[in-house]
């Protein structure tokens, strides 16, 4: 996937078209719905999940980055979200080969950078210094507004990551209805108080 | 052999009201529909999902990732997707050759584009009728306003729309329930926009999405996603209505999973006499026989049959003594449009997922004095207003529990409109059989279609003027955007609005059009044609309502001309 401007132009109009045709990017659903066989799913560890793409050691890095991307605060983290094995189920699913394999190079890369400043694995660095290695990643990703500073291809992976910690987040379980609350179904108002409801839409 | 009074050839929009108004009127009606059955909430396997029980979360299926590759052309659109990919066809069932690229985005159910379509309704005016005679690009209408307009509050009375009434001549106002709120964002642009153009008009989308009970079907809830289906029926498809109607009568026949290969004509009576069936699981050939046939197979689905209904009496084509059948393809052009930011409203949130947004009605080449002399015709905008989401976080620097706190509340407001734009009817712009055939053995499809400059220079308008009247709005950081790439690039190419029509128009003359007055073949009394093909220009408004009132009121001259004899 190449980031130039003609791709950000057509996402920016499929955006638009997303919006305008319903706005339903996220499909967010009414959490009340669910029978109480989903609420024990949900809570009970997933039975029999394996990996199909990452190796053990490639999935717990991924849980890691992902767990300091979205920590645990007062509602579970990306970790508790299964953030990890959705990043495995789109890896194995969904990304084009070409894509996966960059993916899975970012995460080599991750290692080697934590090897070249700590002489260990990211996943055996104490926590401020995987902090250390997730900062850097993320200033070079998002060059701050006005420099000239253009973003390398390698910055690609930290950007990637991120989104799809986010989405992995805020559309699973937990985050959508935990951390965030979906809008419930019933009516649509136009224009109700923010402070009526204290928090984003999942 | 069983005869039937009518054929109807596709459950979609179209056909499903063809079904109804023949067998309303005592028809027995034989539907023919080449993909599978799709049972009304059964079917609907995708509906009130929530996003932690979809694998990919609802991803966005784009070309060349994995879960699209049956879809290669499907999912060039962006509203295919995990949770509505079984509503679209599988590319294989039905392949086509691109000239240059065109977009065919096609469903293969019974209810057919019905069940995912944009269910933006709007009348078209004698702006639109008369257009072709005015400025010479294709031929003249052999209707106008007044010979379409009951059929429109015919329609929309079954079918249910949600708007508000404006008074515009371009836009004529329509038999509405009462209509969707804007949000705060909105309004403050309308009235921004409003104050600095007197003569534009920002109004709710007029959509057949019920804000009031009809029939038995329900006030829409809001959940958002129509295109999964609806267990309520409160958007209009098949499924949800014109299809269980049909059904109330006793006279209706379903058959699914049947590829209608060509149509059997009968040179001696200069009629058509049945139709030729390719059943899609066995493969095995079929024939069915009526007094009248409709064609409601879609646009290019249409013309293709005709195509490939070959006689000695017409080696061209059904129908096509003219020589114009296949061409005249149209589209709408879109895509371009702009977006910016809205300052304040912090305290200003919204409800709901409103399935709808807002619009724009054409202000160019009203003649008036807004007139263009850079193009002829006009557009009009779709679009809305909204907050940002938890999806914003991954466009700019930060994590962790800053990032987390942050993204607990929505972000600012922004605002994006894109234009829908008015197509010239061009002989260039065409399909032909091609040499190799399909599974079914049906010659595959050979489609020619570009922009020609008349689009080209109106989407330069398109997308200045929606930067120009956000800006008068008060919007911060306005960018324009224009997905046309061109170079046969994928981007804005003619197919992706989904709106294709032409290729069997409607016409005054039988030397240069296919159908007359009444989607009534010229040239063969008791053949029909009451999908987009028969458009002989676009308007810049979505088609589907008007695709409806035509059926219903062919319907109606069938049936009249079969009671005097005359088919």
């Amino acid at each position: 996937m190449k980031d130039n401007d003609d791709l950000i132009t057509r996402r920016e109009a499929l955006a638009q078209v997303a919006l305008l045709l319903g706005g339903a990017i996220s499909a967010p659903t009414l959490a009340g719905a669910l029978d109480a066989a989903t609420r024990r799913a949900w809570t009970a560890p997933p039975q029999n999940w394996a990996p199909r793409t990452l190796d053990a050691r490639q999935l717990e890095l991924v849980a890691v980055m992902a767990e300091h991307i979205v920590p645990q605060t007062d509602t579970p983290g990306a970790r508790a979200a299964g953030v990890h094995r959705f990043v495995d189920t789109l890896l194995s699913d969904h990304y084009p080969t070409p894509e996966r394999d960059r993916f899975l190079g970012g995460l080599a890369d991750v290692d080697a950078r934590a090897r070249s400043r700590q002489g260990k694995t990211f996943v055996e660095c104490a926590a401020d210094q995987q902090l250390a290695v997730l900062t850097e990643m993320d200033e070079a990703a998002y060059p701050a507004a006005g420099s000239d500073a253009s973003r390398a291809p390698e910055t690609w992976f930290f950007r990637q990551m991120k989104e799809l910690t986010l989405v992995g987040y805020y559309t699973s379980q937990i985050g959508a209805t935990q951390e965030l609350h979906p809008s419930p179904f019933g009516v649509y108002r136009g224009d109700i108080p923010y402070s009526s409801v204290g928090r984003a839409w999942s | 052999m069983i005869t039937y009074d009518a054929i109807v050839i596709g459950s979609g929009i179209t056909g499903g009201w063809a079904a109804k108004e023949l067998t309303e009127k005592g028809l027995q009606t034989l539907m023919i529909e080449r993909g599978r059955d799709v049972v009304h909430r059964k079917d609907y396997v995708t509906e009130h999902k929530p996003s932690w029980e979809l694998p990919l979360r609802d991803a966005r299926l784009s070309v060349g990732t994995k879960g699209a590759e049956d879809y290669p052309i499907q999912a060039r659109t962006g509203q295919f997707r995990e949770s509505n990919k079984h509503f679209f066809i599988k590319d294989g069932k039905n392949p086509y050759i691109e000239d240059k690229p065109f977009t065919w985005i096609q469903g293969d159910q019974v209810g057919g584009k019905s069940l995912i379509w944009g269910r933006q309704v709007y009348r078209w005016s004698d702006l639109d009728f008369a257009a072709n005679l005015k400025d010479g690009h294709g031929v003249d209408w052999p209707i106008r306003y007044a010979d379409i307009a009951p059929w429109y509050s015919y329609v929309e009375r079954f079918i249910g729309v949600s708007g508000e009434k404006l008074g515009l001549a371009q836009l004529p106002d329509g038999e509405f329930q009462p209509p969707m709120e804007m949000n705060a964002g909105e309004k403050l642009v309308k009235a921004g926009i409003e104050r600095a153009f007197p003569d534009r008009h920002v109004t709710i989308g007029r959509v057949a999405i019920l804000t009031r009970p009809l029939n038995g079907r329900l006030p829409c809830h809001f959940c958002g996603p129509c295109e999964r289906g609806c267990s309520t029926g409160s958007y209009f498809s098949s499924q949800s209505s014109t299809l269980p109607a049909a059904r109330a009568t006793g006279k209706l026949t379903l058959v699914p999973n049947s590829v209608v290969h060509s149509l059997i004509y009968d040179a001696d009576k200069n009629r058509v006499t049945g139709v030729r069936v390719v059943d899609a699981v066995t493969k095995q050939p079929r024939e069915y026989h009526a007094r009248v046939v409709f064609l409601c197979a879609s646009t290019l689905g249409t013309t293709r049959v005709l195509l490939n209904s070959q006689s000695p009496r017409f080696p061209n084509g059904l129908a096509n003594s003219s020589g114009v059948l296949g061409h005249y393809l149209m589209d709408h052009h879109f895509l371009a449009g702009a977006s910016g930011s809205i300052e304040g409203l912090l305290d200003h949130y919204y409800q709901g997922n409103r399935p709808n947004g807002i619009y724009i009605p054409r202000f160019r080449n009203l003649g008036d004095d807004a007139s263009r002399r850079d193009y002829v015709r006009g557009f009009g905008y779709q679009g809305g207003a909204s907050r940002q989401g938890w999806g914003r976080g991954g466009g700019e620097r930060g994590f962790g529990v800053e990032l987390k706190r942050k993204l607990h509340d929505p972000g600012t407001w922004s605002m994006g409109m894109t234009g829908f734009g008015e197509c010239l009817p061009r002989e260039d712009n065409y399909v032909e059989l091609a040499d190799k055939t399909d599974d079914f053995g049906i010659p595959l499809l050979k489609i020619h279609c570009t922009w020609g400059d008349n689009e080209l220079g109106m989407r330069k308008d398109m997308a200045a003027s929606a930067a120009e009247m956000l800006e008068a709005a008060g919007c911060k950081n306005v960018r324009t955007h224009d997905a046309y790439r061109g170079g046969g690039q994928l981007g804005a190419e003619p197919g992706f609005a989904i709106h294709e029509m032409g290729t069997a128009r409607m016409g005054r003359d039988p030397k240069t059009s296919v159908l007359n007055a009444f989607n009534q073949a010229h040239d063969v009394p008791n053949l029909f044609v009451t999908d987009g093909a028969c458009m002989a220009s676009t308007s810049c408004v979505n088609p589907s309502i008007t695709y409806m009132a035509l059926t219903a009121r062919a319907c109606d001259h069938a049936v009249e001309e079969l009671k005097r004899g005359n088919l």
